[in-house]
């Protein structure tokens, strides 16, 4: 199991070496460089090449590379273009509100989707199995700022049962903890803030979480199926098992594995997501700071994004990829 | 080896194929049976076969230009009043006083040209790259292995960048437009077809009839092309009808963010709808029209997809 660790560990660092240097090739490329976006038009060519003097761009590329690389591992990704202020502290400000949607989404989809992936499995060929199918088809297909504007047109706007936007209503005031407002509340005690911030998030989570949902179901069903077919589980309750431990130790256990993976590399996208969600809620994570990073043309802030993003996309893969040792002893034998 | 005798070797390797195929019918032949029985690939098929139809005919069934501000003067922006359905627009009028029924019949050929043109946009370079990686991995000897490891290392790390992401980065790169969403949405799709095509040439590289083409002298490039390639296209053309679906829908997200062309010529589904985020609290029709469209088009793509996949699945196939 340790040596498997390492050797993944090791794997990790080299893809991240390559998404810098990916990274690095793909921003240099981009037409309209800073010195355009932040000199007037008729700056002179001095003015330029002073310009970027400062900012390090006379120097060869594989210095100006290294530097990246250097600064990126202390999480240094420089200043934003257009607000100055630095882009680790612009992403650590919005990264909460991101994060909280992000759980908030997988919460609902974990939780409606095993459960009805399951049931549609075991009902095969049922109502509620058909159902299931063609509800998870359609929620791969529905554009997913169309369904948050929805939402927010319907249950906030014509019928007023939930907030329109924002994480909170206007004027509550709220301690700092975490940054999770609704763990925040509950932490300090305000409960009043973590129900107004769980109000917050429903129309928001429910929208991100459509298209997680959609998937988990359909993996759940499919892998239930395999598993369902298989001999042990058969003997299990032919020899007499309650059908709660047959569910639990001989059908879930081993059906969670396709699960886990996907869940894994739903969460990637889920911040992808994220980012149309959150303009329809003016929900203030990162989403809108990307959107305004790239019709601005405000590269580091883009290019600290995306390592940012892309590092959680990886870290999160080999968590999986362990947990695959926890849910199955045969890995562990294995490695 | 005289091209003659190549032809001879290969047809050699098809007959012995064949001979087995004879009793069954060919692969194709057999998932094609599979698909007319299917209720999904009917129902995907139908949906598909339409929007081609009214994407084709377009401009010739729509009942008026699709651009021409006819009713303006019926249409007032500032109190958020568009005009519904009636006899004469059945599908009423949008914020500049045009037919949306004829925007939406018009709008057909460009929304499928964004998904095709995307599509293949993904699917080429996907497939060169991918279809790269495995030969030189499988006939390259040890350079072609480094070659394989580094074409496909930076193939996983592309996969690592959200797909939105990098539609985002490309579409920074080129300014908004239409074209631009079609590279963006395209570009994000290499990965995915490159790491897929390599998957299943790897698969049809140790099987038996390429080690009969091997053992004939049939010359590696030529196995590549017309023995492994041909052979490993199936579950790349089934993912290329899943992503036309996810690039349309991929496509409205894009212009949603504003990097589309905010009001093209030619009306297109994900602009319209894009558009009409912003009278959607008093005038939802102008968003649901083309969102309608967008989902059942999307779902057409997703049903036969996903019908052929399963009619290509070699564990359903022993069942029959």
């Amino acid at each position: 199991m340790l040596r498997y660790t390492v050797k993944r560990l090791l794997q990790l660092a080299v893809a991240l070496l390559g998404l810098t240097l990916l990274l690095f090739a793909w921003f240099k490329a981009l037409p309209g460089g800073p010195e355009n976006q932040l000199l007037p038009e008729n700056a002179t060519d001095q003015q330029r090449e002073a310009l970027r003097a400062a900012l390090g761009l006379d120097e060869p590329l594989w210095v100006q590379y290294g530097d990246f690389v250097g600064r990126a591992v202390r999480l240094d990704f420089g200043s934003s273009l257009s607000s100055g202020r630095p882009i680790a502290t612009e992403l650590a400000d919005r990264l909460p509100a991101t994060i909280e949607l992000s759980l908030a989404a997988m919460l609902i989809a974990v939780g409606v989707g095993i459960p009805l992936g399951y049931l549609a499995a075991k009902r095969r060929g049922s109502w509620l199995d058909f159902s299931a199918v063609s509800g998870s088809l359609l929620g791969t297909c529905i554009p997913i700022f169309f369904l948050a504007a929805m939402l927010k047109v319907v249950f906030a706007q014509e019928l007023g049962w939930l907030p329109t936007t924002f994480r909170l209503s206007a004027g509550s005031t709220y301690t700092e903890v975490t940054g999770l407002r609704v763990l925040d509340g509950v932490i300090t005690g305000e409960f009043d803030i973590a129900w107004d911030a769980v109000l917050h998030l429903v129309l928001p989570a429910i929208a991100l979480s459509s298209i997680p949902l959609a998937v988990i179901v359909r993996i759940t069903r499919a892998s239930v199926l395999d598993v369902v077919g298989e001999d042990y589980v058969r003997t299990a309750d032919a020899k007499g098992l309650k059908p709660s431990v047959v569910r639990g130790r001989h059908v879930m256990r081993n059906a969670m594995l396709p699960i886990a993976t996907i869940i894994g590399l739903l969460l990637g996208s889920l911040f992808a997501g994220a980012v149309l969600t959150e303009s329809v809620f003016s929900f203030g994570g990162i989403g809108s700071f990307v959107y305004q990073a790239t019709t601005e043309r405000d590269y580091p802030a883009l290019m600290g994004f995306i390592l940012v993003i892309a590092v959680f996309y990886v870290v999160i893969n080999l968590l999986v990829d362990l947990s695959y040792g926890l849910l199955d002893p045969r890995v562990r034998v294995r490695s | 080896m005289t091209t003659a005798r190549i032809e001879k070797l290969d047809r050699l390797i098809e007959a012995s194929v064949s001979a087995r195929e004879a009793q069954t019918g060919s692969l194709l032949r057999q998932s094609f049976r599979r698909l007319k029985g299917s209720p999904m690939a009917v129902t995907g098929g139908v949906i598909v076969g339409l929007f081609v139809v009214v994407a084709v005919l377009g401009p010739l069934i729509a009942p008026y230009d699709p651009t021409a501000q006819t009713w303006g003067k019926e249409v007032f922006l500032n109190r958020n009043i568009f005009p519904g359905p009636r006899a004469e627009n059945w599908f009423g009028l949008d914020h500049l006083g045009r037919d949306m029924f004829s925007r939406m019949i018009v709008g057909a050929r460009q929304t499928l040209l964004v998904g095709v043109v995307a599509t293949l946009i993904g699917f080429l370079a996907g497939a060169v790259i991918g279809g790269v990686a495995a030969a030189s991995g499988t006939f390259g000897g040890r350079w072609g292995e480094r070659v394989e490891a580094v074409i496909m290392r930076t193939v996983d790390v592309a996969l690592a960048i959200p797909m939105l992401l990098l539609a985002l980065s490309v579409a920074a790169l080129l300014g908004p437009s239409l074209s631009t969403v079609m590279i963006a949405v395209g570009v994000a799709q290499i990965p995915i077809f490159a790491r897929l095509l390599r998957g299943s040439m790897l698969a049809q590289a140790h099987s038996d009839y390429v080690l009969a083409a091997i053992s004939l002298g049939v010359p590696k490039g030529r196995i590549v092309v017309s023995h492994i390639l041909p052979n490993s296209l199936g579950p790349v053309i089934v993912q290329a009808t899943l992503v036309l679906a996810t690039a349309i829908i991929e496509a409205a997200a894009l212009s949603y963010l504003g990097l589309g062309n905010p009001d093209p010529g030619s009306p297109e589904w994900g602009t319209m709808l894009a558009d009409a985020q912003r009278f959607l609290s008093g005038a939802p029709q102008l968003a649901i029209y083309p969102a309608v469209g967008i989902i059942v088009t999307a779902l057409g793509f997703t049903l036969l997809g996903e019908a052929m996949r399963e009619s290509l699945d070699p564990r359903l196939r022993r069942q029959e």
